[in-house]
């Protein structure tokens, strides 16, 4: 049986598959955003604490 | 970091057995019983979300502090985007069940009034320009707003007949959601599954925060400068 085959007759997996690349794509998101974010948080603490040396 | 990829992993796992999983026979649901494990935890969660927007609106008006409404808004958006998820996945199951995407159930008639109130929420934000104005008055609106919460998700769609599981005259008693009487997979799996909701939102409003506090850092650190 051919995966075109199985996956006709058992369309749920298909579903399935479907799910799990809407997850994983929200997922890799949240993670691209994090990472942006915690670069920024840390560049914006960094000016603060060289503004802060210089006073 | 770790955590968030255990997450990720556990969602998935989650995300996976949703769909095998043996759940039993439910009369008149069937396979399409399945929904469970997204529908009703996300409709959980944003009630959850309007709570926790709530309870930052009360700090807010206690302490006058910017960042408890930042909080609040970004709970109250989430909220709503979960909101929206249940009715959408709750729609294409209609379609399914009931034979039509939407038929003015009163399950469905109440989540639409939600979106609606807080759809009014995000509008009663963006037509006010002073910030500490906006902040208040939506603080309140936000307060109020919860208040209508738990009526419309527990209260009207259950002393009312209709074609939602648990309704009132569910032709299978109160239905397998509300009086628990689930195969112990299912069981099992949909607590698992309202937990994972419960992390994936904690992250949510947690990112949205910083994003909205940093916003607010560079825009003072700006108006310093000038």
């Amino acid at each position: 049986m051919s995966v075109y085959e199985f996956l006709e007759k058992n369309s749920i997996y298909l579903v399935l598959i479907i799910a799990l690349i809407v997850w994983l794509s929200v997922f890799a998101y949240l993670v691209k955003v994090d990472a942006k974010l915690k670069k920024l948080e840390n560049e914006f603490a960094k000016i603060e604490n060289k503004e802060e040396i210089e006073k | 970091m770790i955590w968030k990829f255990l997450l990720g992993l556990y969602m998935a796992i989650i995300t996976a057995l949703a769909f095998v999983i043996p759940i039993g026979f439910i009369p008149g649901l069937g396979e399409r019983a399945r929904i469970i494990f997204l529908h009703v935890p996300s409709a959980w969660l944003s009630v959850i979300a309007f709570f926790v927007a709530m309870l930052y609106a009360i700090r807010y008006l206690k302490s006058k502090n910017i960042y408890e409404d930042v909080k609040s808004v970004a709970s109250a958006e989430i909220g709503f985007l979960f909101c929206f998820v249940t009715t959408v996945t709750g729609s294409i199951w209609a379609k399914f069940n009931w034979g039509s995407f939407w038929n003015w159930d009163p399950r469905e008639t109440s989540i639409f009034v939600l979106l609606l109130i807080y759809g009014a929420y995000f509008v009663l934000r963006s037509a006010i320009e002073v910030e500490e104005r906006r902040a208040t008055l939506s603080a309140v609106y936000s307060i109020i707003a919860f208040i209508t919460v738990p009526f419309f998700i527990f209260i009207m769609p259950r002393i009312m007949p209709g074609l939602h599981p648990g309704s009132k005259g569910d032709p299978e008693g109160a239905g397998p959601v509300v009086t628990f009487k689930m195969d112990p997979n299912m069981r099992v799996l949909f607590f698992a599954s309202l937990l994972g909701f419960i992390l994936v939102y904690l992250w949510m409003f947690k990112l949205r925060s910083r994003v909205e506090i940093l916003k607010i850092k560079i825009q003072n650190k700006i108006y310093q400068e000038v």
